[in-house]
C-alpha cells in the first residue's frame, strides 16, 4: 500500500515536474515578453508624446472641447492622456501575446478578438475626437452669426447644434464599436427625431414672425425695418 | 545634329498657330486674353478695371476714363483692361465699346492714337485679388509704366481723377498713390477707428485709405508685387488691395495721397460689416505675420506727400440708429462670453462687460480700451487660438460698440473736432504698440 | 528702249523728282545743266524710274527757286539753251524715261514782261492780265500761304500805285484767269512745249487759279471750269499727255480736280504723307488707314500720286493741330527746322538715317496706291543742311562720288550754286553713288530692287486696295488686286518685333509668295494667319491659287 502510494505520489510529482518543465520555458518566453512589451511601450510613449507635441495636439483638443473635459475630471492634458493610454495599450498587446504563447486553450480565441477589436477602437476615437472638433466648430459659427445678425437667444442656438452633433457622432462611435448597435441606433433615432420635431414646433410657432421677415426680406426686398440712414463702414 | 532634324521634321508636319498652341498647363491668363494683350503691346498707362455685374455704373465711368486719356495723355500709349468676374449684365461688352481703332471710325473723337479697350473673364464669381491679379499680370506683360484701378462702383468720378492719380508716378515717379476723399464725418468709421490708425501705428506711415479700390501706382512696382505675393492661398481671396498698400509700405517704395473728391456709394449697408472687416482687418492681421521684421522695428509715424488737403469732411446731419447699435454690442459681449474668453485678456473683458451695462446716457467707450482690444485680437489671430474667421467675426459686435462711442463724441463736432478726434485714436495706437509687441511674442 | 504707247501709261510710272541744277554740271559752272542731266540719263535708267519730274527751269530771277517765271518760251541760260533741252527729251525717250515739266499757271515773276508792260499803266492792254485793286481789303479772310514772310495777300505796287495780287510771295503777282486772253496765252505756252515732246505737265498752285469776293479764294467752280477747258485741248491735240495737279487740299476737297476723267488726270495725295511719318512715330496705322478710307474714289482713268518728300517742307497743313504739335515734337524739336506749317527736313535724317525705317517708308511708298514719286537724292539716303534758309537745305547738290565736289562740278567749289552737304553722316564722301554702287547691300541697290518688283507687276500702279484690320495696331495690312492678281501687303510700324494674326479668310487656299525671295509660305486656311515681323520690317505677299 505505501509504495503504491509512493509510487503514485512520485508518478504525480513527476508529471507535475513534467508539466512545469513543459510550461516553465513558455512561462519564460512570456515573461520576456512583457518585460520586452514594457520597454517597446514606453518607447512609443515618448515618442507619441513629442509627435503629439509637434502638431500642437493639445491646442487641436482644447479647440475641441476635449481639454476641459479631461480638465473637469482631473485628468492630465491631452497629448498626455492619450500617451499613457498607447502605452497601456501596447503592453497590454504583448502581454497577451505572451499569454497565447503559454497555449492555454481557449485563450487564444479571446486574444484573436481582442486583436481584431483594436482597430475598431482606434477608428472610433479618431470619429469622437474629430467628431467634438467639428461639434465645436460649428456651434460656435452658428453662435457669431446669430449675434451678428441680430437673431436672438443665440447661445440657445450654439448649443443645439453642438447637442446634434455630438449626439450623431456618438451614435456613430458606438455603432463602430459595436456596442449594443441596435439600441444605439433606435436611442439616437429618438433622440434626433425628438429634437428636431421641438425645433420645428418651436420654430413654426415661436418664430413664426420672424420666418414672415425673413421670407419678406428675401422675396420682396422690403424697405429697411428702421427708417434711418445706414452707415458704411468703409 | 539629331535635335535640329527632329525640329524641322516637326516643322514641316505641324501648323502652329498661335490660335492653336495650348499654353502651359497652370497659366492663370487665359489663352485668348494674352492673344488680346499681344495685339495691345507695349503700353505707358494702363487702366485696369475690376467688374462683376455693374452695367449701371460702368458705362459713365469708361466714358470719364477715355475722355480722360484724350485729355490728359493724348500722346500716351494706354490700355484698358477689364478683369470681369462673371457678369450677366453686359458689363464687359459696355467696356470694351469705348475702343478706339480704324475699324470703327469715331469721327467726332480727336485721338492720334488706337486705345484698346480689352475684356477677360478670370473665374465666375468676383474674387479681389483674382482681379488685381489679372490686372498687374497685364501691366507686366505690356510693361506698363503707370497704371490705375478703378472701382466700378466710382460712378460720380471726373475724368480729372484719372490725372491726379497718375501723374505722381508718370512725372515725379511715385509708385503708389492713394485717393482721399471727401466723407461724411461717420462714413467709413472702420477705416478712421481701426485701419487707418493702425496701420499708422504699425508700419509707420500714415496712409489715409490704406484699404482702397482706387490707385494709382508704377509697372515697376505691379511686378515686384505680382512675384512676391503668393496667389494661391485660400484665406486671402479678398486682401489683395491693402496687402498691396501693406507692400508698398514695406517695400520702402515711395508713396503719396491725392485728393480726388466725392465717393459715392452704391448700396452699401451697416449689415455689410462681417464682410467689410473680412475684406480688411483679415488682411491686415494675416499680414503682420510676414511682416513683423518690418512692422516691429518702427516706431512712430511718418506723414506721406499729399496733393490737395489731407482730409475733407461733410458735416450734414444724419438720423442713426443708435439703439439698435447698443444692443448689438451688449448681446454680443453677453452672448460671445466664450468666444472672447479665449481671445482677450480678463482685465479687458471685464472692462468690456462693464460698459456694455452702462446707460445709453453715459455710454464711453475709450479709445485706450479700443485699442488694447483690437491688439489682443490682433495677437489672438496671430496664434490662432480659434479658428481666425471667427475672431473676425466677433469683433463685429466690439466694433459696433465702438462706432456708437465715436458717434456720440462726434455728435456735434466740427470737422476740426473729428479730425482731433480721429487723430487721438492714431496716437493711442501708437502708444499702445509695445503692449501688442509684448503679446504677440508672450504666448509663444 | 521705246516709250510704252499706253494712254494710262502714268499708272506704271515710277517718277523722279528732280532739279536740273542740283544734278550734273557739264560745263562746270557750279551749276547743273541740261547737258549734265543728259548724260545721267543712264543712271536713272538703271535705277528704274521711267520718267522724271524737272523743277522749273525757265527764265527767272530765282526768288522762288525758278516758281517765279520771266519767260514761259525759254529755259534759263545757267541750265543751258533749248537745243540741249530737246537734246535731252529725246535722250530721255529713247532710253523709255519720259519727261514731265512744271507750268506755273497761277502766276509769274514780277520780272515777267506781261507784268512790267501791266503795272506800266493802268490803260496798259496787259493791265488786265494781272489782279490789280486800289484797296487791299478785297477777298478778305483768304488764308496766307508763307506765313513765315507774307503778311498780306495784295502787295502795293509804288509803280502803278494800286495793290496787286498774290497767293505766293509778293514778287510773283497772280494771273488773272477771268481774262480769256491770259486763258489764251497759257495754252499757247503749254502747246509750245507739248509739240517739242514733254510728256506731262505738273500744274504748280491750280486751287488757286480764280478768286471771288466771299469765298476763300481756293477751288472755285471757276477755276475748274479753265482746267477743264485746258485738258479738253490737251485731249485733242496731244493725247497721251498727262496733268498733275499740285493741290494741297483735304481729299474730298481734291476730288473735283479729276472731275469726270476731264479735268486732271493725277494729283498729289497730299494728306496721306504726313500721315505715313506720324503713324510710323506713333507706332500706329490708325492715322494712315483713316486717311485712305476718307479718301474719295477716283475715275477710272485717273491716279493718285504718292510721295514721301520732295523739294518743299513736310507739309502739315492737312493735320489737326494735335497733330501737327505731335509731328513737329517727334520730328523738328530743333525750331529752325520748322517753316511755314512744315519741317524743312530731307527723308534720311527725319528717319534718323535708320536704314529699316527707309527701306519701310519705300516700301510703303511703293505698295499703297498711286503712282509713287522719288525725290532725286533720297535713293541714296542724302542728308539736308538746316542753315541754307527757307527750304534750300533739301536741294543740295546730287552726291556722285567722294571725290571733287563729289563728282557733281568740275567748278571750285565756292562757285557752286549751292555747297555740299559735308558733315561725316550725310556728306559726299559717306554718302554718294559711286559708293553704293560698289556695296552690295547699298540702299541704292535695295532702291533698284524694290523698283523692279514693283515694276513687275501692274497691280500696284492700277489696282484696288482691300484693308485688313488686324487687332494689334502696329501693322498695316492691306490687299491689292488686279483680275486675278493679289497681292498681300503687311506692315510693320513699330521699332519691335510683332506678332500678328490676320483674318484672311476670303484668300483661303492660296499660296503666299513673297515677292523678294520668292520663297513660299504656308498656305492660308480657315485659322487666323499668324505673321511675325522684325522692327520695321514689311512683307509682300503674291498670293497664288495653284
Amino acid at each position: 500500500m505505501r509504495e503504491m502510494i509512493i509510487s503514485e505520489l512520485s508518478q504525480a510529482v513527476q508529471d507535475l515536474a513534467r508539466g512545469f518543465a513543459h510550461y516553465l520555458p513558455r512561462f519564460i518566453v512570456m515573461l520576456i515578453l512583457a518585460f520586452a512589451g514594457w520597454a517597446a511601450a514606453f518607447v512609443v510613449k515618448v515618442i507619441l508624446r513629442s509627435i503629439l507635441r509637434l502638431i500642437q495636439f493639445d491646442r487641436l483638443s482644447e479647440n475641441a472641447g476635449a481639454s476641459q473635459l479631461l480638465k473637469k475630471a482631473a485628468l492630465p492634458p491631452a497629448s498626455e492622456v492619450v500617451s499613457r493610454f498607447v502605452f497601456w495599450l501596447v503592453w497590454l498587446g504583448f502581454i497577451l501575446l505572451g499569454v497565447s504563447v503559454l497555449g492555454i486553450f481557449g485563450l487564444q480565441e479571446q486574444i484573436g478578438k481582442f486583436f481584431f477589436f483594436l482597430p475598431r477602437l482606434f477608428v472610433a476615437m479618431f470619429i469622437l475626437f474629430v467628431g467634438l472638433l467639428a461639434a465645436s466648430f460649428f456651434s460656435r459659427a452658428a453662435l457669431l452669426a446669430a449675434v451678428n445678425a441680430n437673431v436672438p437667444s443665440p447661445r440657445v442656438l450654439s448649443l443645439s447644434i453642438r447637442s446634434i452633433i455630438i449626439v450623431f457622432v456618438l451614435s456613430i462611435v458606438f455603432e463602430e464599436l459595436g456596442i449594443a448597435e441596435q439600441t444605439m441606433l433606435v436611442a439616437f433615432g429618438i433622440a434626433f427625431g425628438a429634437l428636431m420635431l421641438g425645433l420645428a414646433i418651436a420654430f413654426g410657432i415661436g418664430g413664426k414672425d420672424l420666418a414672415q421677415q425673413f421670407l419678406e426680406k428675401k422675396f420682396l426686398r422690403a424697405q429697411k425695418e428702421e427708417n434711418e440712414d445706414e452707415l458704411s463702414p468703409l | 545634329m539629331r535635335i535640329v532634324e527632329t525640329m524641322s521634321h516637326d516643322a514641316a508636319q505641324a501648323t502652329p498657330l498661335l490660335s492653336e498652341m495650348k499654353l502651359a498647363e497652370d497659366t492663370f491668363l487665359t489663352d485668348d486674353f494674352v492673344r488680346q494683350l499681344i495685339n495691345v503691346g507695349e503700353v505707358d498707362i494702363l487702366v485696369g478695371l475690376p467688374t462683376h455685374n455693374n452695367a449701371k455704373t460702368i458705362g459713365s465711368l469708361v466714358k470719364s476714363i477715355q475722355s480722360g486719356i484724350l485729355r490728359w495723355f493724348p500722346r500716351e500709349r494706354a490700355v484698358i483692361i477689364n478683369a470681369d468676374g462673371g457678369s450677366r449684365d453686359g458689363t464687359p461688352e459696355l467696356v470694351t465699346g469705348i475702343s478706339i481703332d480704324d475699324v470703327r471710325p469715331t469721327s467726332n473723337l480727336n485721338a492720334l492714337r488706337t486705345l484698346h479697350s480689352i475684356s477677360t473673364r478670370y473665374g465666375n464669381s468676383p474674387t479681389s485679388s483674382a482681379a488685381m491679379r489679372t490686372i498687374l499680370s497685364a501691366a507686366e506683360l505690356l510693361q506698363a509704366k503707370a497704371c490705375v484701378v478703378m472701382s466700378p462702383e466710382s460712378s460720380g468720378i471726373e475724368d480729372e481723377w484719372l490725372s491726379r492719380l497718375l501723374r505722381p508716378v508718370r512725372n515725379e515717379g511715385f509708385d503708389l498713390v492713394t485717393p482721399i476723399y471727401r466723407r461724411h464725418k461717420f462714413e467709413g468709421m472702420l477705416l478712421t477707428n481701426l485701419l487707418y490708425p493702425m496701420t499708422r501705428a504699425l508700419y509707420g506711415v500714415r496712409i489715409r485709405e490704406p484699404y482702397t479700390h482706387d490707385l494709382g501706382f508704377s509697372g515697376r512696382f505691379a511686378g515686384e508685387f505680382l512675384l512676391q505675393n503668393s496667389w494661391e492661398n485660400e484665406g486671402d481671396a479678398d486682401g489683395s488691395e491693402l496687402r498691396f498698400t501693406l507692400a508698398a509700405i514695406t517695400g520702402h517704395h515711395r508713396i503719396c495721397q491725392v485728393f480726388l473728391g466725392e465717393k459715392e456709394h452704391i448700396e452699401r449697408h451697416a449689415s455689410d460689416l462681417v464682410p467689410a472687416l473680412r475684406q480688411t482687418v483679415a488682411p491686415l492681421f494675416s499680414a503682420l505675420e510676414p511682416d513683423f521684421p518690418a512692422w516691429s522695428a518702427v516706431t512712430g509715424s511718418q506723414p506721406v506727400p499729399t496733393t490737395g488737403p489731407d482730409h475733407e469732411v461733410s458735416l450734414d446731419p444724419l438720423r442713426v440708429n443708435r439703439k439698435r447699435l447698443r444692443e448689438m454690442f451688449s448681446t454680443g459681449v453677453a452672448e460671445l462670453a466664450s468666444v472672447f474668453q479665449t481671445i482677450l485678456s480678463p482685465s479687458t473683458l471685464t472692462e468690456l462687460r462693464g460698459i456694455a451695462r452702462m446707460d445709453e446716457g453715459e455710454f464711453r467707450f475709450p479709445a485706450e480700451l479700443w485699442v488694447r482690444t483690437v491688439y489682443e485680437f490682433a495677437a489672438s489671430y496671430h496664434k490662432s487660438v480659434i479658428s481666425r474667421d471667427h475672431i473676425i467675426q466677433s469683433l463685429a459686435p466690439l466694433f459696433r460698440g465702438r462706432a456708437l462711442a465715436f458717434l456720440v463724441e462726434n455728435r456735434t463736432g466740427s470737422a476740426e473736432d473729428v479730425e482731433n478726434n480721429i487723430e487721438a485714436i492714431c496716437l493711442e495706437f501708437e502708444r499702445l504698440k509695445p503692449y501688442l509687441l509684448e503679446m504677440w511674442k508672450s504666448r509663444e | 528702249m521705246p516709250l510704252n504707247q499706253d494712254v494710262l501709261w502714268y499708272k506704271d510710272a515710277i517718277i523722279y523728282q528732280v532739279h536740273v541744277r542740283t544734278f550734273y554740271d557739264s560745263n562746270g559752272d557750279g551749276i547743273g545743266d541740261f547737258q549734265g542731266l543728259e548724260q545721267k540719263l543712264g543712271y536713272l535708267q538703271e535705277l528704274g524710274v521711267n520718267a522724271i519730274w524737272l523743277m522749273p527751269f525757265f527764265p527767272s530771277p530765282l526768288r522762288d527757286d525758278g516758281y517765279d517765271i520771266a519767260d514761259y518760251n525759254s529755259v534759263h541760260s545757267s541750265y543751258g539753251t533749248l537745243e540741249d533741252f530737246r537734246k535731252l527729251l529725246d535722250s530721255a525717250h529713247s532710253k523709255g524715261i519720259r519727261v514731265i515739266i512744271e507750268m506755273v499757271l497761277n502766276h509769274t515773276s514780277d520780272q515777267h514782261p506781261w507784268f512790267q508792260e501791266s503795272r506800266s499803266s493802268s490803260d496798259n492792254p496787259r493791265r488786265d492780265w494781272y489782279v490789280w485793286s486800289d484797296t487791299d481789303n478785297r477777298y478778305q479772310g483768304t488764308r496766307i500761304i508763307f506765313l513765315d514772310t507774307e503778311r498780306s495777300n495784295w502787295a502795293w505796287d509804288p509803280i502803278s500805285k494800286a495793290y496787286y495780287w498774290h497767293r505766293f510771295f509778293s514778287h510773283q503777282p497772280d494771273l488773272n484767269y477771268d481774262n480769256p486772253a491770259v486763258r489764251e496765252q497759257m495754252w499757247k505756252v503749254m502747246s509750245f512745249w507739248l509739240e517739242m515732246g514733254v510728256d506731262a505737265f505738273r500744274l504748280d498752285a491750280v486751287p488757286y487759279l480764280v478768286e471771288r469776293e466771299g469765298t476763300n479764294c481756293e477751288n472755285l467752280p471757276e477755276t475748274h471750269e479753265v482746267l477743264k477747258e485746258l485738258r479738253r485741248k490737251l485731249d485733242e491735240q496731244f493725247p497721251g499727255r498727262m496733268l498733275l495737279a499740285e493741290a494741297n487740299q483735304w481729299p474730298a476737297d481734291l476730288r473735283p480736280y479729276f472731275g469726270d476723267g476731264d479735268e486732271f488726270h493725277m494729283a498729289f495725295h497730299f494728306p496721306l504723307m504726313p500721315r505715313m511719318f506720324m503713324g510710323l512715330k506713333l507706332e500706329d496705322r490708325k492715322p494712315i488707314t483713316e486717311i485712305l478710307q476718307q479718301t474719295p474714289e477716283i475715275p477710272p482713268t485717273c491716279q493718285w500720286s504718292l510721295f514721301l518728300r520732295n523739294h518743299d517742307e513736310l507739309t502739315l497743313e492737312m493735320v489737326t493741330d494735335l497733330e501737327r504739335d505731335y509731328m513737329y515734337d517727334s520730328y523738328a524739336e530743333d525750331k529752325t527746322m520748322r517753316l511755314n506749317l512744315g519741317i524743312r527736313r530731307r527723308l534720311a535724317p527725319l528717319l534718323d538715317n535708320d536704314r529699316r525705317r527707309i527701306e519701310l517708308m519705300n516700301g510703303m511708298l511703293m505698295s499703297l496706291p498711286g503712282t509713287p514719286i522719288i525725290y532725286y537724292g533720297d535713293e541714296i539716303g542724302m542728308g539736308d543742311n538746316i542753315n541754307l534758309g527757307d527750304r534750300n537745305g533739301v536741294r543740295t547738290p546730287m552726291q556722285w562720288s567722294g571725290g571733287w565736289n563729289g563728282g557733281f562740278s568740275a567748278a571750285e567749289p565756292d562757285r557752286l550754286y549751292a555747297p555740299l552737304i559735308q558733315n561725316p553722316v550725310y556728306g559726299y564722301p559717306a554718302v554718294n553713288v559711286l559708293a553704293q554702287l560698289g556695296t552690295g547691300h547699298s540702299l541704292l541697290h535695295w532702291m533698284r530692287r524694290i523698283i523692279a518688283v514693283r515694276r513687275s507687276t501692274a497691280v500696284f500702279g492700277r489696282g484696288s486696295i482691300e484693308f485688313i484690320h488686324p487687332a494689334n495696331h502696329r501693322i498695316l495690312a492691306y490687299v491689292r488686286r488686279l483680275g486675278n492678281e493679289a497681292v498681300l501687303v503687311v506692315n510693320n510700324l513699330s521699332g519691335a518685333a510683332q506678332a500678328v494674326e490676320l483674318d484672311l479668310r476670303r484668300y483661303k487656299g492660296n499660296i503666299p509668295i513673297e515677292m523678294f525671295g520668292r520663297n513660299i509660305f504656308p498656305r492660308v486656311g480657315e485659322q487666323p494667319y499668324l505673321l511675325t515681323l522684325g522692327p520695321y520690317q514689311f512683307y509682300w505677299f503674291r498670293l497664288r491659287r495653284i
